[in-house]
């Protein structure tokens, strides 16, 4: 028998419902209770990026060289990484959905007098916290490996921005899978493909203008392409925009950062709604 | 509470109890003192700062009903508590659960299909079949409905057949049922060595014969039972 049974709270509770920040507060708390225990939980997932970091980006620096004039390698393949390293981490959290389904309270959150997207934006708020965390690393790392950033503090601004964008919709997309597929053995299986191809396509080891005409048209379509050529640009590993002109093809350096933190602020917003409303949905299965 | 267990594991008792508290909007101070409280009544003080995975199936419950009551509602629904647990736990929750009605004016609803459980802690039992409630009454008048004893035959040949003869021959009235090769037969006011007495003349196979009293099962089958009382 599949009934689902509440303890209802008063008449007199349910007026005085919970305040927002409270609530938001304790379920964050909670994600990362359960989520970031220990500091292997943490950890883990920065151990493939530090190694592109620290390990291959140098060595393809070395074989490779520069293949554009005053580019450094190093600090492109670093930045190019975080496009590996947030998407790993997102999907990983999604995966505390659905542990939280199976065996978890997730039940027991739904019946709260909380609105069910505070579960989502919950959940939502420790992964940004768990990969801005890995960022700063993979950002440190690179830098003792001899990667160079100059930014400016507008720089730091695209650069953040682009990765809190980024990785908001990445979550969208982990979120939105949790919720649709039904075990976790299946949930695994789409995350190299959610994940990982992207990042072969999306100017992360090479400058978008290398792929074929197709394949090029494709990568402007990817968030992370827009995304990259975005914190490239803002960190000063970019300074001149190039990779904004490989996707928008203008001269206005600001014109096509804008366009391209638009696209990524459309990738998290639609998958933030997306997200909250499939959640909304399977949590009435 | 749910049917299965609905639980942060990895977390401490105490800390399920306080996210419940926060959820709830039950303030702090007045959340730790209901803790202490209910710590107490479910005797988990040993146990509240463990692990939930680390608690036996009963613990568990016994948190899990604790939490419901935090945030004192008017109306607990228990659905299936005790399934899945071995017998020494389910008594031990069925205890909780008659200790939880006696103390406290919280309306239970419980389902179960472990109809002793409901005779054992409910006022008003309401027997549901195929979405529908078949039969609402407290266990007593649900009981009186096929009276006090019953006569169960096991019989070795069709029992249908044998209802329809005990039915001929006025043994049986229309409340008499029969699930696989038992034929039960409500005696109400017949005795019981009479009834026994006068089916023995009858061209009935039978393995066994006996009385027995009358449980909420009986009333159960006899009630959702249009598959086997044909």
């Amino acid at each position: 028998m599949a009934v689902a049974s509440i303890a209802v709270p008063t008449r007199a509770q349910r007026q005085k419902r919970t305040g927002a920040g409270r609530a938001l507060a304790t379920l964050s708390r909670r994600r990362f209770a359960l989520s970031a225990r220990t500091p292997r939980e943490i950890i883990v997932p920065l151990v493939n990026p530090v190694v592109f970091a620290l390990v291959i980006a140098p060595a393809l620096s070395k074989v490779i060289g520069s293949f554009r004039p005053g580019l450094d390698y190093v600090s492109f393949v670093a930045i190019g990484t975080i496009g590996l390293l947030v998407p790993i981490n997102t999907m990983f959290a999604g995966l505390g959905v659905l542990v939280d389904r199976a065996s978890g309270a997730q039940r027991e959150l739904i019946a709260a007098p909380v609105p069910r997207s505070y579960l989502v934006f919950g959940n939502l708020s420790v992964a940004l916290a768990t990969t801005s965390l890995q960022v700063v690393a993979l950002i440190g790392f690179a830098l003792l490996r001899g990667a160079h950033f100059s930014a400016s503090s507008t720089g730091i601004l695209w650069f953040v921005a682009a990765v809190l964008l980024f990785a908001i919709g990445s979550y969208g997309v982990a979120e939105t899978l949790a919720n649709r597929m039904p075990t976790q053995e299946e949930y695994i299986g789409v995350v190299p493909a959610v994940a990982i191809l992207p990042w072969f396509f999306a100017g992360s080891l090479f400058p978008l203008s290398t792929l074929p005409r197709g394949l090029a048209a494709f990568a402007r379509a990817l968030p992370l392409t827009h995304a990259l050529a975005l914190m490239r640009y803002g960190l000063g590993v970019d300074r001149l925009g190039v990779g904004l002109h490989d996707i928008w093809g203008m001269t206005n350096v600001q014109v096509m950062a804008g366009l391209s933190l638009l696209a990524v602020a459309l990738f998290a917003v639609a998958f933030t709604v997306l997200s909250v409303r499939v959640f909304s949905r399977s949590a009435l299965r | 509470m749910f049917q299965e267990s609905v639980v942060d594991r990895s977390l401490s008792g105490r800390r399920n109890l306080d996210l419940h508290a926060r959820l709830w909007g039950v303030e702090p101070r007045r959340a730790a003192k209901r803790t202490d409280e209910l710590m107490a009544i479910f005797d988990l003080g040993d146990i509240i700062d463990r692990p939930v995975e680390s608690y036996s199936g009963g613990q568990r419950r016994r948190l899990e009903i604790a939490r419901a009551l935090l945030s004192r509602p008017r109306v607990l629904f228990l659905d299936e508590p005790t399934v899945g647990l071995d017998p020494l736990i389910r008594h031990e929750l069925i205890d909780v659960i008659a200790d939880l009605r006696e103390r406290t004016d919280i309306t239970v609803i419980l389902t179960t299909h472990y109809l002793e459980e409901a005779e054992q802690l409910c006022d008003r039992v309401a027997v549901m079949h195929l979405g529908e409630i078949v039969g609402l009454d407290s266990p007593d008048a649900l009981l009186g409905s096929l009276g006090a004893e019953l006569l169960e035959l096991r019989v070795s040949d069709d029992p249908i057949a044998a209802i329809d003869l005990l039915r001929s021959r006025r043994l049986a009235g229309d409340d008499a049922f029969a699930v696989g090769a038992t034929v039960t037969v409500p005696l109400h006011r017949r005795r019981p060595a009479r009834a026994i007495a006068a089916i023995e003349g009858l061209d009935i196979e039978t393995t066994s014969v006996s009385t027995r009293r009358t449980t909420l099962d009986d009333v159960y089958v006899r009630l959702t039972g249009n598959r086997i009382d044909r």
